[in-house]
Parts: C-alpha cells; structure tokens; sequence
C-alpha cells in the first residue's frame, strides 16, 4: 500500500472565537459577552495521495480553512496530528521543517489582500527563491520569466505593481510566487471565488495544466461543487468541523450516502434547472461555539433518529473508498430516493 | 395583460473622475411588470449596482444620472424631488444590498429598527408597527419572531440578518424590490432557503423583482427574464430560456460555455480570453470586441439593440444556435 502524502490523524484545533463588526460594536457597548472557544476541528481524519487532487467542500465557517492551514503546517493542532510522507510535521526540525514548510504552499482567495502592493510583481514572485537560495541569484530573473510565462503572464510586465493588474492576473501573479520554490502540494484556498465567471474558467485550466506537468497535489477547497466536481479525483465534505462523508468525485455525486451532502448538491443553483422550488434543509447552520450534541447534522436533518442525539456516528467505509458519518443503515448512511432501488443490489454486502 | 411597473430608457449614469468620465451605466433600458422577477447579470464593474443605485436616487457625487428616463408606475422619478424619492424608498420601492449591515444598525434591537422603519411611512401605533414588524420576520422564515424581534444583530448568523433585511425591504409589502447579490455572501443551503422565501413573496404579492447577481445558476432558478450587462449596457436580454439555452451574444455564450458542467472532466474549459475592459479604456465600437472569436471589422463601429424590450441582443454576428450541453 503506498503512503499517503498527507495523513491527517484525528486533528482537533480549538480557536478563542472571532467577532465580526456587528459583534465588536455589541461588546462595546455591553450588549454581548466575550467570545468563547470555536470548535474548528473536531477529530478529522484524511489522506491525501500524492498526485491526487482532493476537493473540500462545506458551508462557510465548517473548518475548511483551517484544515487547510493545519495541512499547510501554518497552524498548530490542538490534538492529534499531520503527517507528511509518513513523518509527523510537529516533529520537524531545522532544514526539515522549512523544506517542509516550503513544500506546501497555499494559493488564498484574494489575490490582492496576499501581494504586497509596493512591490512589483517580479519582486514578489521572485522574493522567496532568492531568500531561500531556490536557485543562485544571478538566475533569479530567468527564473520568475519562466514562472510568469508558465501561468500565462506576459514576462514584459515584470515591472508593474499588483495593483496594475486584473483580478484573474493578480491570482495568476499569487500561483506563480507559489510555484516558485517548487512545491510539491498546493492547498487552493477558494482560489476562484473572487474572480468573475468568465475568468474563473482561465484559472481554473491553468491549475490542471500546472498539476499535469508539475505533478502537484492539491487540495481544492471550494463552496462551487461544479468546480470541484470538474477538477477533483476525491472529494470530502465537512460540517462544522467534521468530515461527514468522502468519496471519488462520481460517486459522491451520484451516490451522496450523507443526507447533508444529499441536500447540498440537491440546492446548488444549476443553469439547466428552472424556476426551480428551493429549499429543502430548514434550519440555521449552528455555531463552532457550541456545536450541538451527538451528529452535528442531527437539528436539520429529516431523517434524525435517537441515537443521532447523542452519539456521534463514527466515520466508517460503507463502500470501497466511500466513507460516511451518519446512523443510518447500521452507519453506512443511505443513498437518495431516486437512485436506492437501482443500486440497493450492488451496495449491500 | 400584466400592469408595467417600471420602465427605463436609455439611463447614462456617469462618474467625472479626475482621469476622466467613467460611464458606469451608458444607454440602458428595462422593462419590469407586476409579479415579475428579473434577473441582471454580468461581471463586476459592468454597471450592475450602479443600474440599481439609479433607480432609487441613490447615485453618490462625483456619479449622475445623465440622462434617459425612470417612469415608475407612471411617475418620472429623474423630476422627482428628494424628499418624494425618500418618501418612495423603503415604501413603494425598498432596496435589499449585499451586506445586510448596510441595512442594519448594530446597536438597535432588530425590532426596534422596524418599527421606526414602518412608522417613517406609516401613521400607525407602536404596537401595531410592532405586529407588521413581527409578522414581516415570520413571513421570511425567521422561526419564533415573537421573541426574536428584541434580539441584536450580532445575535443573528449572517443568513438570519439577511432575512431581517429582507423583513425590512417587505414592511410597506413595496410595489418594486431591487436585491444587490444579497445572497452572494451566504451558504447554498441558507441561499436556497431565501430564494424560496422570495420566490414565495413575489408570486404572493404580486411586486416586481430586479435580482442582481453574478450567478447565472440562480438566476435560471429564480427568474422568468434575464439581461446580461457588459460594460455598462445590456448586451442581452430575453426570458431564461431564450437567453440560457439560444444565446445570441457571443458574452453570454462564453459565459454559459465556460461554466464546468458533469460532461466537462478531463478537457480543458471553453474560457473567454482576455480581461473585461477597464472602465475608462473601454475599446471603440463593440466592447466586447478584442474577446470575441466572432468579431469582423464591422464591429468596430457600435452595434444598436436588435429585437425589442422582451428579446433583444447588441451585436452584428448574433449566434443564433442552440448550446449542446
Ligand atoms: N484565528 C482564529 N481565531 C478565532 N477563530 C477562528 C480563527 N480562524 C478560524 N476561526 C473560527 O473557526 C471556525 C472555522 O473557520 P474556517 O476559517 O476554517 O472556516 P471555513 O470553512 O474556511 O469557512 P469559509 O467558507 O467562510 O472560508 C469558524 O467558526 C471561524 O470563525
Ligand atoms: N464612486 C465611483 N467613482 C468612479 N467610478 C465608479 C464609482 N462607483 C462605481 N464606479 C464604476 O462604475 C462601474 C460600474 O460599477 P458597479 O455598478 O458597481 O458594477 P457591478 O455592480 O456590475 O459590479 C465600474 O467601472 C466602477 O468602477
Ligand atoms: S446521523 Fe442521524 S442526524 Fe446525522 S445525518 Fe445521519 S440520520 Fe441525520
Ligand atoms: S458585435 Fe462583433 S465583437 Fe461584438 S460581440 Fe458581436 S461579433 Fe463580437
Ligand atoms: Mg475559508
Ligand atoms: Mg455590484
């Protein structure tokens, strides 16, 4: 059995929580209470394969993020532990850890917030392999020329600043400062949310073009599940700080076991669908703060039961490669209503 | 035959900045009836907001409305006076923003600002504008609103302000909403439970809708008609179906084109090349020219709206096929 890449061991991270406008002017004026501890992550497990492109979806605030800082090695771990190559990052030392650390690189959502504005772009594309001796310093030019014209910059505007630049260059600029001390593992950070519809595409075919001829492993994470579905091998859903369920891109769209990931892809606005009747999870997503007892999903779930109350399903392998944390079935979940009679056949054992 | 509500001609809202006119908004019409949901898309800086701003009186110097015509069930509103056009908002025409802390004081209990909102355009009691203000609550889902009306807005997630937004935008039960991408910001499964509750209103009340957003995929839920905006005009517009299935613009076919959809693994995606047009170096004739694998030399003289107000699109080699999924 190969060795995962990543490996991810029942990571927990607890955050003192953060506040927003609304909440800070509250406080202030004695309305509200000081924040308590977010409950990020919640013993999550996950492999990454190299080459593998793995897709992280989930609602705003589940963790996603966080995870992928945990995996980056950016942010500590309350509990558990992050393995790189079968080797425990925490425990890394010197040379390891920043070659480690130079391995992974992360690519944010806005490319403008993450370039330093009075720099110009060949500066920042080319700051980190010079600091780090990536390539000696004379070679330094060269190098951030090939880096523009492999994401698509023309290397004649390396001496403009960021802000000089459209939205879609600026995170073409953001890719290219990343590749430059050659990464093997890139955490895509709703890398495309920001950028219009008819850029989103351009970015997109350059991050599965530079994973073909890099042989890069990404982790995509993204609230667009057409996008995800496009580019990922894998994908693994999270609820407030949870995996619910993990499968290959096909099988988790056409057989979500987990009724969160039922509802989530039966709500995504599709251009093919029209005048469509929404809804259909009632409720509020809950809060990190005090996420509820037992399936985290159990406040909004039909199909909620007892035991969903007050024990936690376990996440378990219902299917070859498919995973799942929910009661149902003896905890292999269910799949929907439509496809169950068709498959129900080939899935019970 | 369904009542007009709203009807626009040839808007220009225009900004003098110091490194010259940004036409924001040049040349745009729209048509809204009765019970009608309109969907306005297009990239950012295509004049979707500032379309919206207009309409309400809301345009901040250095911008103005230039010229053109805003009839109103019949009123113009570019002659009407301050105080009228403030008499209007958030009664007969509300508008619902992106960011509900636009709309929300956080230092007021929610029901508090309701009421004030009912009583600055009705002569009613404090108890009675309580009840509209809790009924409104209960009527965009928000569960309890007996005893959520005295919460804070930091008490509310980010979907519940919303729907205290759209309470809000819905007290005076208004003949015209114009929402701004307000629900760009949240999670599908609160996304969808809006549009319902919207979809649910509009149909029940019979107000026109004007649903901003950039998502084409909502807009195809949502919506009975669409115009697409590129640099400040409407390239396109139509009902869902003849602008999502038989685009005629060659913008509005990338734009279908280049969204992934289940067939699309392992090719590369169709992608617009290029970068939309900054506001002040939009190039001469078609704007869309130096993206378009149709243009001729023909486009670089501009090209009019052929079609009418129901159907219509601006451009000289208009596609005129079916898009095969
Ligand atoms: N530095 C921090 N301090 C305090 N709380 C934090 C911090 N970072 C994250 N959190 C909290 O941890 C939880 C998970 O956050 P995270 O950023 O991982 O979510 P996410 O899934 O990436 O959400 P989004 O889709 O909005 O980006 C949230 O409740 C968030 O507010
Ligand atoms: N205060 C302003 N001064 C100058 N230009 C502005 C101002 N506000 C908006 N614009 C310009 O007007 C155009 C349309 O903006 P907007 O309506 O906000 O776009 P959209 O909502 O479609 O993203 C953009 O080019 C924008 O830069
Ligand atoms: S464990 Fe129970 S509450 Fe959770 S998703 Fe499964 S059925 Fe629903
Ligand atoms: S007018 Fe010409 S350039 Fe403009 S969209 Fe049509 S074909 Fe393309
Ligand atoms: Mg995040
Ligand atoms: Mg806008």
């Amino acid at each position: 059995m190969n060795q995962p890449l990543i490996k991810v061991d029942t990571v927990t991270k607890h955050f003192v929580r953060k506040t927003d406008v609304a909440e800070r002017i509250a406080i202030r004026a004695g309305l509200a209470e000081e924040p308590k501890i977010v409950h990020a992550l919640d013993e999550v497990s996950l492999e990454i394969a190299k080459g593998e492109v793995v897709g992280l979806v989930g609602e705003s605030g589940c963790g996603k993020s966080t995870l992928g800082r945990v995996v980056a090695g950016m942010l500590p771990v309350t509990a558990g532990s992050v393995a790189r190559d079968g080797q425990d990052i925490a425990t890394l030392k010197g040379r390891a850890a920043k070659a480690n650390r130079l391995a992974t690189q992360i690519i944010f959502q806005d490319p403008m917030s993450s370039l330093n504005p009075r720099k110009k772009v060949g500066e920042i594309i080319g700051e980190a392999p010079r600091l780090h001796g990536i390539v000696p310093r004379g070679e330094v030019p060269a190098l951030v020329e090939k880096l523009m014209g492999q994401v698509g910059l023309d290397p004649a505007m390396v001496n403009r600043y960021p802000h000089q630049f459209s939205g879609g260059q600026r995170q073409r600029i953001g890719i290219a400062r990343a590749l430059a001390v050659n990464p093997d593992f890139l955490v895509c950070d709703e890398s495309i949310a920001a950028l219009d519809v008819s850029i989103q595409a351009q970015v997109i075919n350059l991050l599965v073009q530079l994973k073909k001829d890099l042989g890069l492993t990404l982790l995509f994470i993204s609230h667009d599940l057409s996008v995800v579905r496009y580019i990922s091998d894998r994908v693994v859903i999270m609820y407030l700080g949870r995996v619910v369920e993990s499968a290959p891109t096909d099988q988790i769209f056409d057989r979500p076991r987990h009724p969160y990931t039922q509802a989530l892809l039966e709500e995504i606005p599709r251009i093919d669908r029209r005048g469509h009747r929404f809804n259909t999870v009632k409720g509020e997503i809950p809060s990190p703060v005090n996420p509820p007892k037992g399936c985290h999903f159990h406040p909004r779930c039909p199909f909620a039961m007892d035991i969903c109350r007050q024990e936690r399903p376990p996440l378990v392998t219902a299917e070859t490669g498919h995973t799942v944390a929910c009661h149902l079935n003896a905890g292999t979940g269910q799949l929907p209503a439509t496809t169950e009679q068709q498959t129900q056949q080939g899935v019970t054992q | 035959m369904s009542e007009t509500l709203l009807e626009v001609r040839n808007l220009k809202t225009w900004f003098e900045t110091p490194k010259g006119t940004v036409k924001a908004v040049d040349g745009v019409d729209l048509t809204l009836n009765r019970g009608e949901i309109l969907g306005l898309v297009g990239e950012s800086g295509s004049g979707k907001s500032i379309t919206g701003f207009s309409l309400l009186g809301l345009v901040d110097p250095p911008g103005k409305v230039v010229e053109g015509s805003i009839l109103f069930k019949g009123e113009d509103l570019r002659a009407a006076s301050n105080k009228r056009l403030q008499a209007l908002r958030g009664d007969r025409i509300a508008m619902i923003f992106q960011d509900p802390m636009m709309t929300l004081n956080p230092v007021l209990r929610i029901g508090t600002q309701m009421i004030e909102t009912v009583r600055a355009h009705a002569n009613v009691s404090k108890a009675e504008a309580r009840a509209m203000a809790r009924d409104a609550l209960g009527m965009v889902g928000i569960p309890r609103p007996e005893e959520r009306i005295d919460a804070y807005p930091h008490e509310f997630s980010g979907g519940m302000r919303q729907r205290v937004a759209i309470a809000i935008a819905l007290l005076h039960k208004p003949d015209l909403i114009i929402a701004d991408e307000p629900t760009t910001a949240l999670d599908v499964t609160i996304q969808s439970q809006i549009l319902s509750e919207v979809q649910k209103l509009t149909r029940e009340m019979g107000m026109g809708l004007i649903w901003i957003s950039h998502d084409l995929g909502v807009v195809a839920e949502l919506a009975q008609n669409v115009a697409v905006m590129y640099a400040g005009r409407i390239v396109e517009r139509g009902t869902v179906d003849q602008v999502l299935d038989t685009p005629m613009h060659p913008y509005t076919r990338g734009l279908i084109d280049s969204l992934p959809m289940e067939n699309d693994r392992g090719q590369p995606l169709k992608q617009i090349p290029g970068n939309a047009p900054p506001p002040l170096g939009r190039p001469e004739g078609c704007p869309f020219r130096p993206r378009c694998g149709f243009a001729t030399d023909a486009c670089l003289s501009e090209p009019s709206e052929t079609g009418d107000l129901s159907r219509g699109w601006r451009c000289f080699h208009p596609l005129a096929q079916e898009v095969t999924a």
